[in-house]
Parts: C-alpha cells; structure tokens; sequence
C-alpha cells in the first residue's frame, strides 16, 4: 500500500527532531589537535570497551578500564564488525637496521633472548618504533613491536574477540583473535600499523615502553616469549 | 574523500558538514535524547577519520558511517540503563504566519497524522526502529541494515511485517 509508505515519509517531515548541532566545528577542534586524545572527556568519548562489551562512556569508566588494562598508551576499542584490512605483505616498518644499531639509536629498547631474523627501525611514531621478525617480512612467525613512551595505540576488536587482563611487566593485556592495530604517527594522523596479523596479541608495558607480540601463538607462549624480554 | 583520507582536514569536515544531519538524527532516534545524540554523533565521526585510513576506497561513505555513530549512540543508551523506548512526536502545526502547505502536507492533516503517528509508537521497538530509518529518516535499506546492526533480509522482512501491523492499526 503505497499510501501508507508515503504518508510515514510525510509524518517524518513533520516529527519533533532537535535541531541539528553544529557537529563539523566540533569535531574539527579534536581533530586537529590530536594530542587531546589523552584528555579524558575526548578518550571516553572514543569508543572503547573492554569489559563484557559494555560501552562505557563517561570519563573515569574508561580511565579506570586503561588502568585496568595496565596499558597506558594502549585504547581497545570493540566494534562488530572490523573493517577490510589491507592485505599483508606491505608491512611498513620502516628501514632494516641490525640489532646492534638499533639498540645504539634506542636506549629505551628491550632485547629479547631469542635474537629476531629481521630488525626494522622508524621515526614514524613520536616515541620511535622498533620491530623485531621473526620469520621473513613475507611469511612472518612472529613479530615484537616496541614502541617509547609518547607513542598511542589504539587496538581494534571485533565484538567476540576476547580480551584479558595478564600479569606481566607493569600491566598487560592479551587479545585472542584478530584484531587492528592503528597508531598515531608525529602528525598526529592514524594510521593502521601493520595490517592484519593472523592475530593473536600480548601487549604490555614495561616502564614507558609498549610492547607488542603478535603472532599464531597460544596465551601461554606469547606470556612465556614476552618473560624473556629484558 | 581521497582527500580526506589522506589526512586534509578541511576535506574532512566537508564531509561532516555534508553527513551531520542524517548522523545526528539516527543517532537521536537509537540513543533517545539529544545530548547523547550529539555525543554519538561526535565521536562516531572522530572515530570515523581515525579509521578513514582503512576504509575502502570507492565504498560508500554513510552506511559506514552511520553504523559507527548508531554503535555510539546505541552504547549510550545501553550504558545508561534507560529501557523505555524514544516517543516520536509530530512538530506542531503552524496555523498562522508560516509558509504555504506544501501539497504533501494536505495528505495528512490533523488526527490522522496523530493516528498513524500512535500506530507508530505502539510497534514493537525493532519494528519502530526499521519504520523509523526507512521512511522517517529516508534512509535505504543497506543504510537501515547499517545503523540497525542487521542483516540486509531482516531488513526487508522486518519492515514487511511492521508495515502490516501498521495498516492493521491504521486501517
């Protein structure tokens, strides 16, 4: 009945909506300051959840979820459905250094005991970024992503990827299933890290220093990998 | 949008500029106030320009859009406890002083707009909110399926079968 159809967009023109704020302004103050990220109003605003899928969105809910976390520059946000990720195999990890070099450019570099295959170096991220492979760029086994202590991650889980609070180093989190790393780089752009990984993830904090081990590996390996990492 | 994607602010908020709207009624619709609504909206856009750089090119933009600010707008609601569905209400008429009624306006008049607008909040929620999005906000289905968090078919049927409850009430 088409009648009817057209007498419900009729009613639409006529309801009681609020009017529209003045979003575009709004928005473009966050935006071009990206470093209010870390304001606690703005971060609760973004998205978020970690606890049962609960959205929250006050403020000290989503402090007290970081603090939970144990992962200060780590945010998790959890959306149904992830996005189509660029394909692997385009990993942009910056120039190949050894790992001599890199811990003379790093002072803040944690060196594992197992020696990596590949060490990769870039100044994209405001603190630096150091990652270590395992494996081949092409066929990567496993890879360990430092980062200092300016740099902010955000992590992004699909609805039924679980996420779990590890005791490790200063505070840390696992992450069963696939998932989206982004970070800001010294612009303060997003970008996405490292594409999607086969996923699973230990991320934890030792100092101000943000590790990440990603990689097909269980929960127990990746904790017993990341306690060899001085 | 290229330029957007590639980190040009002003490109951004052109888009915002163009999407505020639409973003800001659905999300009044799912979140059920105005201030949330406005939050959603805000961050679903924010959150929108962190992720453009993973978004396909050449895809359309709202229904992406849109499913980002409705999960914020639907996350306020559900953080803040509150069950009772948003009561839509018609604006009041202007008898005096405001432009001509357009001729659509006629169609509906008075109590039967009251009536159908009564059909309307006496849906089930699920079925208000697919009516809602299809013909209040005028949105498509793939951007109903979207915001609503549902499949493309349920979509289809679920406006299907409020449809028939609305004209078994509004006949």
């Amino acid at each position: 009945m088409p009648e009817l159809e057209t007498a419900l967009r009729q009613l639409g023109a006529d309801l009681e909506l609020p009017p529209t704020p003045d979003l575009a302004s709004a928005i473009r103050g966050r935006l071009v300051r990206p470093r209010a990220w870390r304001r606690p109003v703005l971060i609760a605003l973004a998205v978020l959840v970690v606890a049962v899928g609960a959205a929250l969105a006050v403020p000290s809910a989503r402090t007290a979820i970081l603090d939970w976390l144990g992962l200060r520059n780590v945010s998790v946000v959890r959306v149904d459905e992830l996005p189509p990720a660029r394909p692997l195999g385009r990993l942009d990890l910056g120039p190949e250094v050894t790992l001599a070099e890199a811990k003379h450019r790093v002072d803040w570099l944690r060196v594992p005991v197992r020696k990596p295959d590949h060490v990769y170096l870039s100044d994209a991220l405001p603190g630096g970024r150091v990652t270590l492979l395992w494996g081949t760029p092409s066929k990567v086994r496993l890879i360990l992503t430092e980062t200092g202590g300016r740099a902010y991650i955000q992590k992004i889980v699909e609805g039924e990827s679980e996420v779990e609070r590890v005791d490790i180093g200063d505070g840390g989190a696992w992450f069963q299933g696939q998932h989206i790393v982004m970070f800001q780089d010294r612009t303060g752009m997003p970008h996405e890290s490292t594409g999607r990984l086969a996923a699973n993830t230990l991320a934890w904090q030792l100092g101000d220093v943000t590790l990440r081990l990603e990689g097909n590996i269980s929960r127990d390996e990746a904790l017993r990998l990341a306690r060899g990492i001085q | 949008m290229e330029r957007a994607r590639r980190g040009d602010e002003n490109a951004y908020e052109e888009l915002v500029r163009a999407h505020q709207g639409i973003a800001f009624r659905t999300a009044y619709l799912l979140a059920g106030n105005a201030a949330d609504a406005e939050e959603a909206a805000q961050d679903g856009f924010v959150k929108a320009y962190r992720a453009l750089g993973r978004f396909r090119a050449g895809s359309p933009f709202r229904p992406w859009l849109l499913q980002i600010v409705a999960n914020e707008a639907r996350n306020r609601r559900r953080s803040s406890g509150r069950r009772d569905a948003l009561a839509l209400r018609a604006a009041a008429e202007e008898t005096s002083g405001g432009a001509a009624p357009s001729p659509e306006g006629d169609l509906l008049a008075g109590e039967e707009r009251e009536r159908l607008l009564a059909a309307v909040n006496d849906l089930r929620e699920e079925e208000r909110l697919v009516i809602a999005c299809r013909f209040f906000l005028e949105l498509s289905e793939e951007e109903t399926a979207a915001a609503l968090d549902l499949r493309l078919g349920t979509v289809k049927s679920r406006t299907s079968r409020a449809l028939d409850h609305l004209r078994e009430a509004y006949a």
